[in-house]
């Protein structure tokens, strides 16, 4: 018998063909946009009818009015009270949910194909006729001040909105979506109500679909439940840029905290800026997946977090560079200046190994972002949401194999600025305040739950 | 429609050294989801060392003979692929989903921490993965509201000596004291191919996949049994009320019974009872609490069943102004009626309807499927459990519900109340 030399990693015999799934690009009589892949290997649908409606448009004195009422809109609709209406999707055992963010409000539907037109129906009372009844709304409002009180006890959430306070100021991306106790107490029956009728509109809206269900039977279906949605006139927010700021070092008092969460990072690019892909390759790098500088150097060299990562996210109208992670209190201040080392570090040097590394795993993991119906419309929803050329996903392998490692070393110099940081930590102040104060050239400044400056 | 799609067609075998291996082809994907079960848990743990069965878990990614620290990770995303591992009670998984042309590094990488882990293990490994598992504990319990309520209530409900007492991560003076010896000793004694079961599902060619298999497995020896654990049924004989102060604004209570083991004939009576409780605005609990009262912010429970026992559990959050007295007379009353008022046929329905459906939606990732079959072999001995495990629901009856109720609920239980630091 042949002893096996385990030493020798196996290499693949071939390289893979992947076929992306075809995407079809329709429109309902209307007007409205749906993009539609097949797939037909089980017997199910999901559907998304994403409206350009979130908490962009809040008024600056009712922050919390887009999430509000993105949560009223299926508690009752047409015929049926929130209760009746509940009832109806529990029968079919399909899967509805409403999520909203600063630019859209989405609604989700997964369901067996056999019960998807009666699900579809469902969805377009809750899109096209909520009831906004009094007493639901009473207890929603209630339900969301109690929520925001109960995010006092959350220091994740509360470094991740004063870190976004701080990167993005006074526009609309600065505040969190649920609002804040003052503003929401603010908010009335007919605030939701306008807020509704103003930009819950066709004109506004466009539907991801994929499943097992013809793209004639697709079309058909929206177009019978959908056709009579009401369009509007444009409503556009103008985004404020914040201006640039040096790097400043924030923190936040939680007493008795186990551990420090901390933030850092930036504004950054569009998600259709010129070197998205090379910028994503050097992310992939710094801190974008489990073996990158970051989390090597935090988690598996020094021990300081059970993880730590960067990421660039994207609203539709700025991006977000963020590095994320919670330490052990006495690393705090360590764990920050290995952070900015990297930050630096990326920007001074990446191998030819590296770059090769990230642009395999992106490659390679490409296709596993096509397998459940959810990640495919996932993938839809972002073309439509960045107003991406329809070629993306196609070209996407194509791209990262062809940009060149120059561009990558230039994405880091672009796009990572040391200089114009924003560091935020919550944590107990007895016990971070020195650590941040030895931070060469960090004049701690502490900060509310908020992330409002302390005077 | 439903029931040929929860057929699997699959084919088990054993090698010499007691490796069972699973082997589910699917080629309309393109990937392979390579699944291993270890028959070890935290249930094999004893009081002193507890939380070794997870940080050995982490040791698992520290690198083995021929493969250096962090090469796991870096191998398997390097060829696009996902991977983790995951500790419960009762067993320990390892994972990793690839295109479907890295099969073969996959049975590498896992066929060399399973037969030749120890020799690259060091002291530093050991200390950096102790504190990563103490910041692991810090950041997803201890910094977390309501974090450590789990712990809390299972110390309570379990005698100190029940290996479902203590959490699966672990008390923190624990993990602090493990040694390297405790590493070696554990790997010799259950982590052997005779102690584990391998699933390969996706897109492989079966015999290619076989020969493989043989070729990274076939030489690692098996190793002596162990003794199963013996434990009896648990059980109160009085109710206990627990408090414990914590960084939260609002109180939050949890009531939990003694119930029956996973796939024990009333397991699955209890998960619909659970379903019917509150999954949703109008089953019973969310409806009055949450919904007309308006005394709750939120209502949850759950079966929890592992190899050993199981309870059943419900954890309210108090609005605010509201006690946890009241929540809790509401839950019991509620109870009560369904005791005595029964269920309607289109509860049952609705319940069913919800678990047949996420079934079918379940279907749509290997790696999930992968799990699945191991999960069924762990607890069943059958990979192809899936249409039993649905009819476990379909069979069930409003008297069962009704009956489980009776049974269980109205026991002894052990309360435990999380209240805000400010309220003493």
């Amino acid at each position: 018998m042949m002893i096996l030399n385990r030493s020798v990693i196996p290499i693949p015999a071939k390289d893979l063909l992947f076929n992306l799934p075809e995407i079809k690009f329709l429109k309902l009589g209307n007007g409205i946009d749906i993009s539609f892949v097949r797939k037909e290997k089980l017997p199910i649908v999901y559907s998304e009818i994403i409206v350009f409606s979130g908490s962009r448009f809040d008024p600056s004195d009712k922050k919390g009015l887009g999430y509000l009422t993105s949560l009223l809109m299926d508690e009752g609709a047409g015929e049926f009270d929130a209760l009746q209406l509940s009832e109806e999707f529990e029968k079919l055992g399909s899967v509805f949910s409403v999520s909203t963010d600063h630019d859209t409000t989405i609604f989700s539907i997964l369901s067996l194909t056999e019960n998807f037109e009666r699900s579809l129906e469902l969805v377009s009372k809750v899109v096209l006729k909520p009831r906004f009844d009094e007493k639901d709304f009473q207890r929603e409002k209630k339900k969301v001040l109690d929520r925001i009180l109960q995010l006092k006890d959350e220091p994740s959430f509360i470094a991740s909105s004063a870190f976004e306070r701080r990167v993005f100021g006074d526009s609309y991306y600065g505040f969190p979506e649920i609002g804040f106790a003052e503003s929401v107490a603010k908010v009335s029956n007919d605030d939701v109500k306008d807020f509704f009728a103003r930009t819950f509109t066709s004109s506004n809206a466009k539907i991801v679909s994929v499943g097992n269900l013809e793209e004639i039977e697709i079309v058909k279906l929206f177009n019978k439940y959908f056709y009579d949605w009401t369009s509007s006139s444009d409503n556009y927010q103008r985004f404020e840029t914040p201006g640039r700021k040096k790097t400043s070092y924030y923190f936040i008092h939680k007493a008795d905290s186990a551990q420090s969460e901390i933030r850092v990072g930036h504004i950054a690019q569009k998600r259709n800026a010129n070197d998205f892909i090379p910028t994503r390759i050097m992310n992939t790098i710094l801190g974008g997946q489990f073996s990158s500088r970051i989390n090597s150097n935090l988690r598996e060299k020094r021990g300081f977090t059970y993880g730590a990562n960067s990421s660039f996210s994207y609203y539709k109208e700025a991006g977000l560079f963020e590095i994320s992670t919670a330490v052990n209190i006495e690393n705090t201040g360590e764990a920050i200046i290995e952070i900015l080392k990297e930050l630096n570090g990326i920007r001074d040097h990446i191998t030819d190994e590296e770059i090769n590394f990230a642009r395999s795993y992106l490659i390679k993991q490409f296709p596993s972002r096509f397998e459940t119906l959810n990640q495919i419309a996932k993938n839809l929803e972002s073309l439509l949401i960045h107003s991406l050329p329809t070629d993306e996903l196609l070209n996407y392998t194509n791209k990262v194999k062809s940009i060149t490692n120059e561009e990558v070393r230039v994405s880091a110099i672009n796009n990572v600025l040391p200089d114009e940081l924003v560091v935020v930590t919550v944590g107990d102040r007895e016990k971070v305040y020195m650590q941040l104060k030895q931070i060469p050239g960090a004049e701690p400044i502490e900060l509310d739950l908020h992330g409002n400056l302390l005077t | 429609m439903a029931k040929n799609l929860l057929k699997i067609n699959y084919e088990k075998y054993s090698l010499p050294n007691g490796l069972q291996v699973i082997l589910y082809p699917d080629i309309s994907i393109p990937a392979v989801a390579v699944n291993l079960w270890y028959r070890v848990g935290s249930a094999n743990e004893r009081n002193g060392k507890t939380g070794f069965a997870h940080l050995f878990e982490h040791m698992m990614f520290q690198g083995s003979q021929n493969v250096p620290k962090e090469g796991h990770f870096k191998f398997i995303q390097e060829a696009g692929g996902s991977l983790n591992g995951s500790t419960g009670f009762d067993r320990t998984n390892y994972f990793e989903t690839v295109p479907a042309n890295y099969i073969e590094l996959a049975l590498w990488l896992e066929s060399d921490r399973m037969g030749f882990m120890l020799p690259g293990l060091n002291q530093e490994k050991l200390d950096n993965q102790k504190d990563v598992v103490m910041n692991e504990r810090r950041q997803r319990y201890e910094n977390q509201p309501y974090g450590l309520a789990w712990e809390k209530l299972f110390s309570n409900l379990f005698s100190p000596e029940h290996p479902y007492s203590w959490p699966t991560i672990g008390w923190m003076d624990n993990i602090a004291k493990f040694e390297l010896d405790d590493v070696k000793k554990f790997f010799k004694k259950y982590y052997s191919p005779s102690n584990a079961s391998l699933v390969i599902g996706g897109n492989f060619d079966r015999d290619n996949a076989k020969e493989l298999v043989e070729k990274y497995f076939g030489e690692i020896k098996g190793a002596d049994a162990f003794p199963e654990i013996e434990t009896p049924l648990q059980s109160l004989n009085e109710s206990k009320k627990i408090i414990y102060e914590d960084n939260v604004q609002l109180p939050r209570i949890y009531l939990a019974w003694h119930t029956v083991k996973a796939f024990h004939e009333q397991d699955a009576v209890l998960d619909l009872l659970s379903d019917i409780l509150t999954s949703s605005k109008n089953s019973r609990l969310h409806k009055s609490l949450v919904f007309e009262k308006q005394i709750a912010q939120d209502i949850s429970s759950f079966q929890y069943s592992g190899k050993l026992d199981g309870s059943f559990i419900i954890a309210s959050t108090a609005k605010p102004g509201i006690t946890l007295e009241k929540i809790k007379d509401e839950i019991i009353k509620v109870i009560e009626e369904l005791i005595s008022d029964g269920i309607t046929e289109n509860e049952l329905i609705k319940a069913k309807n919800n678990i047949k459906s996420s079934y079918i939606f379940s279907l749509q990732k290997i790696d999930l499927i992968s799990d699945h079959i191991n999960h069924y072999n762990f607890y069943l001995n059958e990979p192809d459990s899936f249409l039993f495990d649905l009819s476990r629901y379909e069979q069930v009856t409003c008297e069962q519900i009704i009956d489980a109720a009776q049974k269980f609920l109205t026991k002894p239980n052990v309360e435990l109340n999380i209240i805000p630091k400010a309220m003493r």
